[in-house]
């Protein structure tokens, strides 16, 4: 986890860097600074010092929650915050969403592979494998908020759609389509590996011996199969998290969901590469976190994983 | 005769295009690929505009949904959207494969090097791979993107995506190289050639590596479409090269006309959903072919 952190750490700071010195921003605020301004602030950003030291002591100020001051003038620490629990609060709705409906339906596509309906379910999955998020976004504001009128398009909470003042409404109004969005997504994935691990699970002979000591079909699949086939499904609900997440510019943009993802299209937009940086970082640190809790989780849902 | 052929029996490659033929969808998958490549190849001397027209501007059709003069229909400001998704399939199909073979090539150096020796370059190699596997790569391809293609290096285009999407891309493929040349090192045919006195270079790219290909060719086709689709959020967010039609691009468009001209935000769509779902399912088809414990 320490490599990965000091490895995005150093990536986010010299790409960061080579976007321009943090001086040239300065001079659009301040017309014409003083020398002793300028001398002031160089010093203020380490800009007298070699490029590695202030690298060092970016990450000295970064292991003290320091993230530096945004173009708007504030500290970046103070506005990301309220950003990740919105972004949090979308992804793990959509992740539960997905894994709570995707693996029944994997474990019912696999116990009726080549029917009709599992023709109907691993098409409607590769096509949600296939699908930009944010575009699906784009075509369920046109036809929902814009031609039907039922959602809104845009934001967290309303202003214009207050549903009579029903706080709760409103805000899941306001879920409705990024929600369906995202989980279609993470859904898809679950769904084809479900299914993928049931069917090679059922193959397998202790499947047979317990079809043979008489358990009943409903015993078979659900405390034997679906149990040995569900523990690959931990990694990739972490995964899926972990690129959702990344996705996180691109879906929250369409629907201008007030959370990471949407303040990082901004604020690259415009250059704000503290807030870029900050960012970058604190997304990091989430999928990180999501890693480690999917390790735990599958080490006690896999005894064999424990022992190591 | 026939007895001959059947003593001979078939080559590895031989079963798996049986096998692949014989998958409906995986056909399926690689119709829809060739239809796009061959659309891309053409895309010149088919399409009705050359790329960024405002042609129909002056013809008085900006605007205008899709009619039987212009299929997909005509932006607000006056752009072909049938013409300019036939040169995006191209700048989008050429960064997918160009960025796909450069991390296949990344992928198979750095797999089979880290897999091949042992001790400390093995380790570092390691450990740099599992840096580059759990790092949000498309947070910092975007950042990437923003920075060198719009600062630092203007007018690379394209060419620089694909260095930015290999260059975060590799380790999937790298971890696959590495188990199975660690698996295929000790096997007896290695063995022997060594013995014959083959040095490392030899054994590695004349011996081990030809026979790790089947796993690293079925990531390959499916890094085509994961690329596709990183391509198409960075052109979204109009983090790519403005004056390159892509699909990406065009969503952008799209997007900002989504109130009045819903048709320019759809047909791109449609493309990117199509080629990605044909590399998809072109993958699936390859992966169940070559896997040998699927066989009959």
């Amino acid at each position: 986890m320490i490599p990965v952190f000091l490895g995005v750490a150093m990536l986010t700071f010299f790409v960061g860097n080579a976007a321009g010195s943090p001086l040239d921003l300065i001079r659009i605020f301040l017309r014409n600074p003083s020398p002793a301004v300028i001398e002031a602030l160089r010093h203020y950003y380490h800009l007298d010092q070699p490029v590695w030291l202030r690298f060092l002591y970016w990450l000295w100020d970064l292991l003290h929650f320091n993230l530096g001051i945004s173009t708007s003038g504030r500290a970046v620490t103070d506005q990301i915050g309220a950003w990740a629990l919105t972004t949090l609060e979308l992804q793990v709705i959509s992740l539960l969403l997905a894994v709570v409906i995707g693996i029944p339906v994997g474990v019912y596509s696999a116990l009726h592979q080549y029917s009709k309906s599992d023709y109907a379910i691993t098409t409607f999955a590769i096509f949600g494998y296939s699908m930009p998020t944010f575009w699906l976004g784009i075509m369920l504001i046109i036809v929902f908020s814009f031609e039907l009128g039922w959602l809104p398009s845009s934001g967290a909470a309303g202003i214009t759609y207050n549903w009579g003042g029903n706080v709760v409404l409103d805000w899941l109004a306001h879920l409705a389509l990024p929600v369906t969005v995202l989980t279609y997504v993470t859904l898809a994935t679950i769904v084809r590996l479900v299914r993928a691990n049931m069917l090679e699970v059922l193959r397998q002979d202790f499947i047979l011996a317990a079809r043979a000591s008489g358990l009943s079909e409903r015993a078979v699949t659900y405390r034997y199969a679906l149990r040995n086939a569900i523990t690959p499904v931990v990694t990739v609900v972490g995964l899926s998290f972990g690129a959702a997440l990344g996705g996180a510019p691109a879906t929250e943009t369409v629907f201008s969901w007030p959370g990471l993802g949407f303040a990082f299209a901004r604020a690259a937009g415009v250059l704000d590469i503290p807030l870029v940086q900050g960012i970058t970082i604190v997304i990091t640190i989430m999928v990180l976190l999501a890693n480690l809790i999917t390790d735990l989780a599958y080490a006690v849902l896999d005894p064999r994983v424990r022992i190591e | 005769m026939r007895k001959k052929e059947e003593r001979r029996g078939a080559s590895q490659w031989a079963v798996a295009w049986r096998r692949f033929r014989r998958n409906k969808s995986a056909l399926i998958g690689t119709a829809m690929v060739a239809f796009f490549i061959l659309v891309g190849v053409l895309s010149p001397y088919i399409a009705p505009y050359p790329p960024r027209s405002y042609a129909p501007l002056y013809e008085g059709v900006a605007g205008q949904p899709p009619s039987f003069q212009h299929p997909f229909g005509v932006e607000s400001s006056g752009i072909d959207v049938f013409s300019e998704v036939i040169h995006g399939t191209r700048n989008d199909l050429y960064v997918g494969l160009a960025a796909a073979i450069l991390t296949m090539i990344i992928g198979i150096a750095v797999g089979a090097i880290g897999g091949y020796f042992k001790g400390l370059v093995s380790d570092v190699i390691l450990g740099v791979t599992q840096v580059f596997f759990v790092i949000p790569a498309l947070l910092l391809i975007l950042l990437f993107a923003r920075i060198f293609l719009q600062l630092v290096f203007k007018g690379l285009g394209l060419t620089l995506i694909v260095l930015i999407l290999s260059f975060f891309g590799w380790s999937g493929t790298a971890f696959i190289v590495r188990g199975e040349t660690l698996r295929v090192r000790e096997m007896d045919f290695v063995q022997a050639a060594r013995s014959l006195g083959a040095d490392s270079v030899r054994l590695l790219f004349r011996h081990i590596v030809p026979n790790i290909l089947s796993p690293v060719i079925v990531i390959t086709t499916l890094i085509i479409a994961g690329f596709i689709l990183t391509e198409v959020v960075v052109s979204f967010l109009g983090f790519g090269d403005a004056n390159t039609t892509t699909w990406g691009l065009l969503l952008n468009e799209g997007f900002s006309y989504i109130r009045t001209d819903w048709w320019v935000a759809l047909f791109p769509g449609l493309a990117v959903v199509f080629s990605v779902l044909g590399f998809n399912l072109m993958g699936d088809g390859l992966s169940d072919a070559l896997n040998p414990r699927l066989r009959e």
